[in-house]
């Protein structure tokens, strides 16, 4: 197919050492006349600084409120493929793990009935098909469900809980993320497809308080894997780093928030009573040191970015709790936090905002929590990392390259 | 209140408020506890309504029920 549109905006986008999403939409445009025409309006948007986009309304799959994103363009008739260019989720597995086989069968499936453009995975955690027309949604749904999958979760549900990879592939994960996810899924399928509360809820398990996945920022309940031994230490491996040029003095034993380790030159020790768990040392001497049983979870509410009163980080609420299946405490917990924020919350109010407009106090109530000096409302306080122009120049990837 | 019968109520609430005020779950569950329906009995009632294409669920910066004729034709 020849080129529809001229993008030399959007060209831009093409250099430089990344990967390129207008490449990518490039070739699929060659081959899909929706996605030429979303190009055409990118550009367009680009140039006018405008979106041209609508989204939401009463497009769906019978049965579901949720998991299709109704979207229609403002210029329908400059740009008739994508008059109606609906996003539809997709509940990922956990830990986005996928054979080759899967892949090509989505992929397939959305070529013949999509756009051919997908988004592996959005920040949601689902797998995201982008742009398609409303007749198709029903067909789309039925095939994806004989193949063993279901739509995501959008609008005022919990959305499609996510986590990270865990003990499938990460040493440190301390609880089974995987499980978790999956349990809490099929545990609340009603939740997940029938929007039932003031706004969204999402939930976010990591095996370990290095938290790849960011729940603590992105999640209104955040399950964090955390452990309550001693850490074991393997003074031979630090000894080894120690040779290796390591310092440990200044990149081990001074970055430590709790200031519990100390290093002699030959051996190091740790006051595990005074140590925050931030898991620093422990990545830093991998293999050297290592969290011991028991292990479990720390349970936090409440984060978005958003808020009025800015980004809001989840707040400690179960400093630690055992996650044995069938997670029984956990999921009793979260029934109850739903019951009270679906009888005071507004239209649109996270969880996180309604404790800030109705205290801590009344939550931990409900919850039936007793309050206790772990409950830190900012373990850390700064979820962004600004890029300043003189960053970029020393090409900083350079590095992570090597 | 018999199932069908709060089906119907549910129904007519959602119809006779097209075009004035758009009902979350939740205020329905609400509006009906009020006349001593058990929230489980309303959210059972709505589920088949929603199953059945009766009612659906929109999206307009929030999610809402409204009526299946609407989807018709969308």
């Amino acid at each position: 197919m020849t080129k529809k549109y001229e993008t030399p905006l959007l060209d831009e986008l093409e250099k430089g050492p990344f990967p390129s999403f207008v490449t990518e939409m490039k070739k699929a445009a060659a081959k899909n006349p929706m996605a030429a025409d979303e190009l055409g309006l990118l550009e367009k948007s680009f140039r006018d600084k405008v979106t041209y986009w609508k989204h939401g309304g009463i497009v769906g799959v019978r049965g579901y409120g949720g998991g299709v994103i109704g979207r229609y363009s403002q210029l329908a008739d400059q740009f008739p493929g994508v008059a109606h260019f609906h996003t539809v989720r997709v509940n990922q597995v956990a830990g986005l793990f996928y054979t080759s086989e899967t892949i090509k069968f989505l992929c397939d499936l959305w070529d013949k009935y999509g756009s051919g453009l997908t988004n592996f995975h959005g920040s949601t955690g689902d797998i995201i098909l982008l742009g398609t027309v409303t007749e198709n949604l029903e067909p789309l749904a039925t095939i994806l469900s004989m193949n063993g999958f279901d739509l995501g979760g959008s609008g005022s549900a919990m959305r499609t809980p996510s986590c990270c990879v865990g003990p499938a592939r990460c040493e440190w994960s301390m609880i089974d993320t995987l499980d978790i996810t999956y349990d809490l899924t099929q545990e609340f399928q009603d939740e997940l497809h029938r929007p039932q509360f003031p706004y969204k809820f999402k939930i976010k398990t990591v095996g370990c308080p290095v938290d790849c996945n960011a729940s603590i920022a992105r999640a209104d309940l955040s399950i964090i894997g955390t452990w309550k031994g001693p850490i074991a230490i393997d003074q031979d491996k630090v000894k080894d780093y120690a040779k290796k040029g390591m310092n440990i003095q200044e990149e081990i034993v001074n970055m430590c928030p709790g200031k519990c380790i100390t290093w002699d030159g030959n051996s190091l020790n740790i006051n595990n009573a005074d140590c925050l768990h931030c898991m620093h040392c422990i990545t830093k001497l991998a293999g050297a040191l290592k969290p011991t049983p028991p292990f479990g979870a720390v349970i936090l509410i409440g984060a978005k970015a958003p808020f009025v009163i800015g980004a809001t980080l989840s707040w400690v609420i179960v400093p630690f709790m055992e996650m044995k299946p069938p997670y029984q405490e956990l999921k009793d917990l979260i029934r109850n936090m739903w019951d009270w924020w679906n009888e005071y919350g507004k239209n649109r109010e996270r969880i996180g905002e309604l404790i800030i407009r109705r205290g801590m106090r009344e939550f931990l109530e409900v919850c039936g929590l007793e309050p206790t000096p772990e409950m830190v409302r900012e373990p850390r306080n700064d979820p962004f990392w600004f890029w300043k122009e003189e960053d970029l120049e020393k090409k900083p990837w350079e590095e992570f390259l090597k | 209140m018999e199932k069908e019968e709060l089906k119907k109520a549910i129904y007519q609430l959602i119809e006779q408020s097209a075009g004035k005020k758009k009902y979350k779950q939740a205020d329905v569950i609400k509006h009906f506890r009020q006349q001593g329906i058990p929230d489980a009995d309303t959210k059972a009632a709505i589920r088949e309504l929603i199953d059945a294409g009766d009612l659906i669920y929109t999206y307009f910066g929030g999610s809402y029920i409204e009526l299946g004729e609407k989807r018709k034709g969308a």
